[in-house]
C-alpha cells in the first residue's frame, strides 16, 4: 500500500442556503488516478474548489500527507502541493509558454526588489524548453510562443507540465478533455498515465465515462454532496458506475436499455 | 526566410503604428516647412509629456483589463488643490505638492478599491470619481482660475523648468516623460510584476489560481494612475503658472485614444510601452500638424478621430492574422 497524500474528513461547504457538500470523505494515495464522478450539481466541483483554496471549507477536516491543513486560498493549495487545471482557465493566453510556465513563480534576479524584481529570462527559457522536452509533447513548441497559437490539447498539456514541474504531489483536473478533438482527447490521457508513472496523484473529474476506464484506477462516485461509492475500475464496469452516478439499481437500468 | 522575419516584425502593432507615424510625419513635413522649424517641435515637445505621462500608466491598467476615466478631472484638482493650499492658506510649496499627491494616491485608492473588492466595472466606478474629482475641483475654485503662480522655487524648476538647447526651447517635464517611459516599459517587459499585469487583463482566474494577488495589483496601478494624472496636471499649471478647475476635460479619452492607438489591447492581456509612446507622439503631432496644413478648425476633430480608426482597424486587421483564439 503507497502512502496517503491526501485526505478530507467530513467536509462541509454551504453557500446561504444551500448545502453543496454534506460531509464529503475521500482519501487519495500516492501514485494513483481517482477519477471524480457525479451528475450536475452533486458537488464535484465544489469538492474540487475547496481543495484547491478557491472556496474555504466550512467544517470537516483537509489533511496533506497525515498533517491537517488550513486551505484558504490558492497560495496556500499551491504551497502545499495541490495543483488544480480548470478547463481552459488555467492559462493566460497572451502570455508566452515560458513565462505561463512560471506564472507566479518567476525566476529573478535581484530577488530584493520584490515584485519589481527583473525576470531571469535566460533562466526561464532553459527551464520551459527542457520542461516541454521532458514532458515530450509532441510537436516541437517554441517556449516564446504566445498561449493563444496553441491548439486546446496543446494547452491542456502544457498546463499540466506545470503542475508536474513544480513537483505538485496532487493535480486535480477540471473536465481536461472539454472541448478537445478525439486525437487530442487520446493526447491528453497519455499524459495523465505520464503523470501517474512518474508517481504524482491524479483527481480527474469528467463527464465522460469512457475516459475514466482509459485512465483512472479507482472511481468516486458523488451524489448530492456526499461520497457515495467508491470502486476499483478493475471491479466495476460501465453499468455499475452509470447506475451509481444516478442513483438507481444495475437492473433497473439494465432493464430501461432492454426496452429501449 | 528573411522576407518572413521583416513581415513578422512589421505586423507587431508597436511597428506598424511607427511606420504610420514615420508616413505622418513626412507627410506634414512636405505639407508645411513649418512643421518641422525649432519652435514648432518645441511646441509640441512642451506639451507630449503631459498627457504622454498619463498614458503610460493607463498602459499598465489598460494591460491588466481596467481602465481610468477620471485622469482628465485629477490632471485639474491636484494642483488646485496645491496652489490653493500655497496662495490662500500659506502652506509651503513642497508640503502643498505632497498633499496635492496624497489626494491623488487617495482618489485611485478608491477606485481600486470599489472596482475590486465591490466587483463594479472600472468604467462606471471611475466614470463617477470623475465628476466627483472635477466637481470638487470646481467648487473650492468656485470655478475660476487660480491667481498665477509667480515664485521660482526648486520644486517650480523640477516640474516644469526649461533650458535652451541649440534653437529648441526644452522643459524640464521632458526628462519625467523619458525616465517614467524607461521605468513602465521595464516594469511591463522585464518585471515579475509586469508578468503579473499582463497575466491578471489576459485571464485573471488562471492569474489568481497561480497565487498572483490580482487585486493588489490592481488597486496598485489604480493608484499609479492617479499620481501620474496629478503629477501631469501640477507639471502642467506650473508651466503655464496657474492653475484651473477646467484643466484637462476631455483628456482621458485622448489618453486612451493614445494607448490603444499605439497598440495596447483595450481589452487587457496586451501592453506596449513603445506602442504608447508611438501612439502619444502620434496624436500630439497630428493635432498640431492638421491646424499647420490648414484643416479648417471646426473640421479639425473629423480627421483625428479617423486617424484614429484607421490605426484601430490596422490592428485589429494584424490581430486576427496572428492569433488563434
Amino acid at each position: 500500500m503507497t502512502a496517503e497524500v491526501l485526505r478530507l474528513e467530513s467536509v462541509r461547504k454551504s453557500f446561504g442556503s444551500v448545502t453543496a457538500l454534506r460531509g464529503a470523505s475521500l482519501s487519495l494515495r500516492e501514485g494513483e488516478v481517482v477519477a471524480l464522478l457525479g451528475d450536475n450539481g452533486a458537488g464535484k466541483s465544489t469538492l474540487i474548489k475547496a481543495v484547491s483554496g478557491v472556496h474555504p471549507i466550512d467544517g470537516g477536516a483537509i489533511y496533506v500527507r497525515g498533517e491537517k491543513a488550513s486551505i484558504r486560498s490558492a497560495r496556500d493549495a499551491i504551497d502545499l502541493g495541490i495543483e488544480t487545471i480548470h478547463q481552459d482557465t488555467s492559462l493566460a493566453p497572451d502570455l508566452s509558454i515560458a513565462r505561463n510556465l512560471f506564472l507566479g513563480r518567476e525566476p529573478v534576479k535581484l530577488p530584493f526588489l520584490g515584485v519589481f524584481a527583473p525576470i531571469d529570462f535566460p533562466a526561464l527559457r532553459g527551464a520551459a524548453s527542457a520542461l516541454l522536452k521532458r514532458v515530450g509533447i509532441s510537436k516541437k513548441l517554441d517556449a516564446d510562443a504566445a498561449v493563444n497559437t496553441l491548439s486546446g490539447g496543446e494547452r491542456q498539456s502544457i498546463a499540466i507540465s506545470r503542475a508536474m514541474q513544480f513537483a505538485a504531489k496532487v493535480i486535480i483536473l477540471d473536465e481536461p478533455t472539454n472541448n478537445l478533438g478525439v486525437e487530442e482527447t487520446h493526447g491528453v490521457l497519455r499524459f495523465v498515465k505520464e503523470v501517474r508513472d512518474a508517481r504524482h496523484t491524479v483527481l480527474f473529474i469528467t463527464h465522460n465515462i469512457h475516459h475514466v476506464f482509459q485512465v483512472a484506477d479507482r472511481i468516486v462516485v458523488m451524489r448530492r454532496g456526499e461520497i457515495v461509492a467508491e470502486r476499483a475500475v478493475a471491479d466495476t464496469n460501465l453499468l455499475e458506475v452509470e447506475a451509481l452516478i444516478m442513483g438507481v439499481d444495475v437492473s433497473t437500468l439494465a432493464e430501461q436499455a432492454k426496452v429501449h | 526566410m528573411r522576407g518572413d522575419r521583416w513581415r513578422g516584425l512589421v505586423a507587431t502593432p508597436q511597428v506598424a503604428s511607427l511606420i504610420i507615424l514615420a508616413v505622418v510625419l513626412v507627410g506634414f513635413s512636405l505639407a508645411n516647412p513649418n512643421f518641422l522649424s525649432p519652435l514648432n517641435i518645441s511646441n509640441m515637445m512642451a506639451f507630449l509629456p503631459e498627457l504622454g505621462i498619463m498614458a503610460l500608466a493607463m498602459t499598465l491598467l489598460l494591460t491588466a483589463g481596467e481602465f481610468d476615466l477620471s485622469v482628465g478631472a485629477v490632471f485639474a484638482l491636484g494642483p488646485v488643490i496645491v496652489m490653493l493650499l500655497a496662495q490662500t492658506a500659506g502652506v509651503d510649496i513642497g508640503l502643498a505638492l505632497l498633499v496635492g499627491l496624497a489626494v491623488c494616491i487617495a482618489i485611485g485608492a478608491i477606485n481600486g478599491i470599489i472596482v475590486t473588492k465591490i466587483g463594479i466595472s472600472s468604467f462606471l466606478v471611475t466614470l463617477s470619481m470623475l465628476l466627483i474629482a472635477r466637481g470638487a475641483a470646481l467648487y473650492i475654485t468656485q470655478g475660476f482660475p487660480l491667481k498665477s503662480w509667480d515664485q521660482p522655487g526648486i520644486f517650480v524648476t523640477l516640474l516644469a523648468g526649461s533650458f535652451e538647447l541649440g534653437p529648441f526651447r526644452l522643459y524640464v517635464s521632458l526628462f519625467w516623460f523619458v525616465g517614467l517611459t524607461l521605468l513602465a516599459a521595464y516594469i511591463l517587459n522585464w518585471s515579475k510584476l509586469g508578468n503579473w499585469i499582463s497575466a491578471i487583463g489576459s485571464n485573471r482566474s488562471a492569474a489568481v489560481a497561480r497565487g498572483v494577488p490580482a487585486d493588489a495589483v490592481k488597486i496598485g496601478l489604480f493608484i499609479a494612475t492617479s499620481v501620474l494624472a496629478g503629477l501631469a496636471g501640477m507639471i502642467s499649471a506650473f508651466r503655464i503658472s496657474a492653475a484651473s478647475p477646467v484643466a484637462g476635460t476631455g483628456y482621458e479619452l485622448e489618453v486612451i485614444a493614445m494607448v490603444v492607438v499605439g497598440g495596447t489591447a483595450l481589452t487587457g492581456g496586451y501592453g506596449t510601452i513603445l506602442g504608447t509612446v508611438v501612439g502619444a507622439v502620434m496624436l500630439r503631432v497630428i493635432r498640431n500638424g492638421i491646424v499647420l496644413i490648414g484643416v479648417p478648425g471646426l473640421a479639425f476633430n473629423i480627421f483625428v478621430g479617423a486617424i484614429i480608426l484607421v490605426m484601430l482597424i490596422m490592428h485589429a486587421m494584424i490581430q486576427k492574422r496572428s492569433a488563434r483564439r
